[in-house]
């Protein structure tokens, strides 16, 4: 894939950030005894992705974060976890974009962080047999409020990254 | 305008979620307990008629410690990174006690029969 050298480096920006949110959240306990049950803070980079770069681009962060994440969490089974999740919550992601305007970006969001849930589960029925479906409920509802707050996180980055903007505009002319 | 199936969809996906984990968290109505691993059943138990004791379950080199006291079942120990199943304390509604990382799972079962691989 050709990359121009401005979006290379705003590129590898959005994946170093993303994955130092991801590690320090690694750093935060648990406080729930339910597998898969995580904020999932490094989303707000890939919903905010998803509304300001191509989808090639976007899959390019979503799956270097994940390489990297999981090399620096030490397990490579978290890796097909983080994998599937991660993809399908992509996909939903992509094509709800067609329908919601950046107004609606919590809603893809959760819907992303409801995907990505699904996705482990899926992989996890494979792992420890169906039983894991169990845990479904559990995560969608973890999913939505999760995903909710960091589509609210978004939201306010990109409200801000947008007065700013406008405020040097005006200054500067 | 304002768009009402963003929130639509949002909402269904909470209520099923609460109404799915509400359903989920009932006690089900058998003292059959299976410890399952990687889809074979290692043992059978009945619950209500088993004595107290400890069971070893070994993966890849990697021991997870099983205790019966007093006709509930927990896991005791487990020698994998996030302890999460150990965390989930008795066995009491329907999800069962996982250790993904040992592809460990300890639930209830759906057929009453005490036949297979009992003990």
């Amino acid at each position: 894939m050709y990359l121009k050298t401005r979006k290379l480096t705003e590129l590898a920006l959005l994946t170093a950030v993303a994955l130092i949110i991801f590690v320090v959240e690694l750093q935060i306990p648990n406080p729930f005894p339910i597998p898969g049950v995580k904020l999932g803070l490094a989303n707000i980079v890939t919903v905010y992705a998803v509304y300001h770069y191509r989808a090639g681009e976007v899959l390019l962060i979503v799956v270097v974060r994940i390489l990297l994440g999981s090399f620096f969490s030490g397990s490579i089974m978290t890796m097909m976890y983080s994998m599937a999740g991660g993809l399908l919550c992509l996909i939903g992601m992509l094509l709800l974009k067609r329908l919601l305007s950046e107004k609606y970006i919590w809603v893809c969001s959760v819907i992303g962080a409801v995907l990505h849930n699904i996705g482990q589960i899926a992989v996890a029925c494979f792992v420890a047999g169906r039983g894991m479906l169990l845990y479904l409920p559990f995560l969608l509802v973890s999913g939505c409020l999760a995903g909710a707050f960091t589509g609210v996180c978004a939201q306010l980055l990109i409200k801000r990254r947008l007065s700013r903007q406008t405020d040097r505009d005006k200054s500067g002319q | 305008m304002r768009k009402i199936w963003p929130f639509m969809l949002v909402g269904a996906v909470l209520l099923l979620g609460i109404a799915g984990s509400a359903l989920v968290l009932q006690r089900p109505d058998t003292n059959i307990v299976e410890i399952v691993q990687d889809g074979n059943v290692l043992h059978r138990l009945n619950l209500a008629e088993t004595e107290d004791q400890i069971i070893e379950v070994e993966y890849d080199g990697r021991i997870n410690t099983i205790e019966i006291s007093d006709h509930r079942i927990h896991m005791l120990e487990a020698e994998c990174p996030d302890k999460t199943c150990v965390g989930m304390g008795w066995l009491d509604s329907a999800a069962p006690i996982v250790c993904l990382p040992n592809h460990l799972v300890i639930q209830f079962s759906d057929s009453d029969a005490l036949d297979a691989a009992a003990g």
